[in-house]
């Protein structure tokens, strides 16, 4: 079947099977990879992404289901100039990046979090990446990438 | 994944007609949390999904005629931030609220959580508790059945083949009444539940228990309010002795109705600590709800 949906802020047209993940058209048919596939069921978050501002699985998301709906990706998360964001650049700066698999799922939770909570308890942020299994860093450079991104837009805010 | 076929349906009454569409095995297609999951197993599940998640009208929550209505696509997510159900069920707020992690909450619905009907299933006791029933949609009309009655063992339903779950409703509790609702699970994220209790009760100007109501989960081979637990409840001071005989009577039932199994002596504890919880936590506020 015809898909047509809105990813990453742009129009895009794709022929996909009926039975297809949104996670597969995504990696073969689209060619972005920087969504993972972990479990594939839905346990991991590896496949994170957001759909109409709504962190889901894409391993357990039809892509048929997408159709007219807007899809953000890994992939449409950095600044226009192809460097990384703020909270992708605390990622990087606090050592929350080790193998690296979860980190695409891990900065989609996270922005999906700040959109919603500007100011997340450690309590909150833990809760927020409950979905989304880490087994490489222990999880407390994560938390700390995401609340440093939360208090530097904050401060950005009030400087404005 | 297998070859099945997607078709979107334009209206609820459009979904029916195409679960019943001759020659194809057709079922509702909701989050797909559950059935994308069964159709990697079990190719042969069905030919088609029939999507009624795009419906607005399924995902609507209205208060009407002192009930509240719940479309049966909506997720969990909004359920759980939805302040008519805050304000008139906690304990179904709180149950939504222990649902997997933040990406099933966005996608798996109350509907579909009813309609699989798990021993497990966290939203089943909270409803239960809430004396919800469920309208059923088939080409013959519509049907209003109680939950108790719809849910008649672990993954069944009395739901006829070709049938929609389109809505559940509750009737509000009583004003002053609390609700509160407790999961056992390994961790507390993606947990598929253990045990969990779902209450809610009232006391009177004197602080007697005027209403009282228990429904366990993942504990008996049906999900029912516990007639027993709230007999010895009603009629009395809400005091921790009468939290412990409420939890004895509780755990006495699960082994009546479940038979005394091998998970039982795990069981039995913490069931009887949940029980004492919930009850503290339904009767021992001074305000209201």
């Amino acid at each position: 079947m015809k898909l047509q949906f809105n990813l990453n802020g742009k129009l895009v047209e794709t022929e996909a099977s009926a039975d297809a993940t949104l996670l597969s058209v995504l990696r073969d048919n689209l060619g972005l990879t920087g969504t993972k596939e972990g479990c594939g069921v839905g346990e991991c978050g590896a496949c994170s992404v957001l759909l109409d501002g709504r962190l889901v699985n894409s391993c357990l998301t039809l892509a048929a289901q997408v159709n007219g709906h807007k899809v953000i990706t890994i992939e449409g998360m950095c600044l226009p100039d192809g460097s990384p964001n703020d909270l992708q650049q605390a990622f990087i700066e606090v050592g929350a990046v080790q193998c690296g698999f979860c980190t695409p799922g891990m900065v989609l939770a996270g922005e999906a979090l700040l959109a919603e909570n500007a100011r997340p308890s450690r309590l909150e942020i833990r809760t927020a990446i409950a979905g989304n299994l880490c087994r490489c860093t222990g999880y407390q450079q994560i938390v700390d990438a995401i609340q440093i991104t939360a208090q530097k837009r904050q401060e950005k805010k009030t400087d404005a | 994944m297998h070859q099945f076929g997607y078709v979107q349906a334009a209206s609820v009454s459009d979904a029916v007609l195409l679960l019943n569409e001759p020659g194809l095995q057709s079922r509702p297609l909701a989050g797909g949390t559950d059935i994308l999951l069964q159709l990697k197993h079990e190719p042969q599940f069905c030919d088609r999904l029939v999507d009624i998640s795009q419906l607005t009208e399924l995902h609507r929550i209205e208060q009407r005629d002192g009930w509240v209505h719940i479309g049966a696509a909506a997720t969990f997510a909004e359920v759980l931030e939805n302040p008519i159900i805050s304000a008139t069920a906690p304990v179904l707020a709180q149950a939504c609220a222990t649902v997997g992690a933040t990406q099933i909450r966005n996608m798996g619905t109350l509907g579909g959580n009813v309609a699989n009907a798990a021993a497990c299933a966290d939203s089943l006791p909270a409803l239960i508790c809430l004396d919800a029933t469920a309208k059923i949609l088939t080409p013959a009309g519509e049907e209003e059945i109680p939950l108790s009655e719809f849910v008649t063992g672990p993954n069944c339903t009395s739901l006829p083949s070709g049938g929609l779950l389109v809505s559940l409703s509750y009737p509000i509790p009583e004003e002053g009444s609390r609700s509160a609702f407790l999961k056992l699970g390994r961790r507390n994220a993606m947990a598929i539940s253990r045990l969990t209790v779902a209450a809610l009760g009232r006391v009177d100007a004197q602080r007697v228990i005027t209403e009282a109501r228990l429904v366990t989960g993942s504990a008996t081979p049906r999900i029912e309010r516990l007639a027993a637990v709230e007999q010895t409840l009603v009629g009395k001071k809400p005091t921790a002795e009468l939290y412990r005989q409420a939890a004895a009577v509780t755990v006495d039932e699960m082994i009546r109705l479940a038979g005394y199994r091998w998970s039982s002596e795990f069981k039995v504890p913490a069931l009887t600590a949940m029980t004492e919880r919930v009850f503290a936590q339904v009767f021992d506020h001074k305000e209201v709800r």
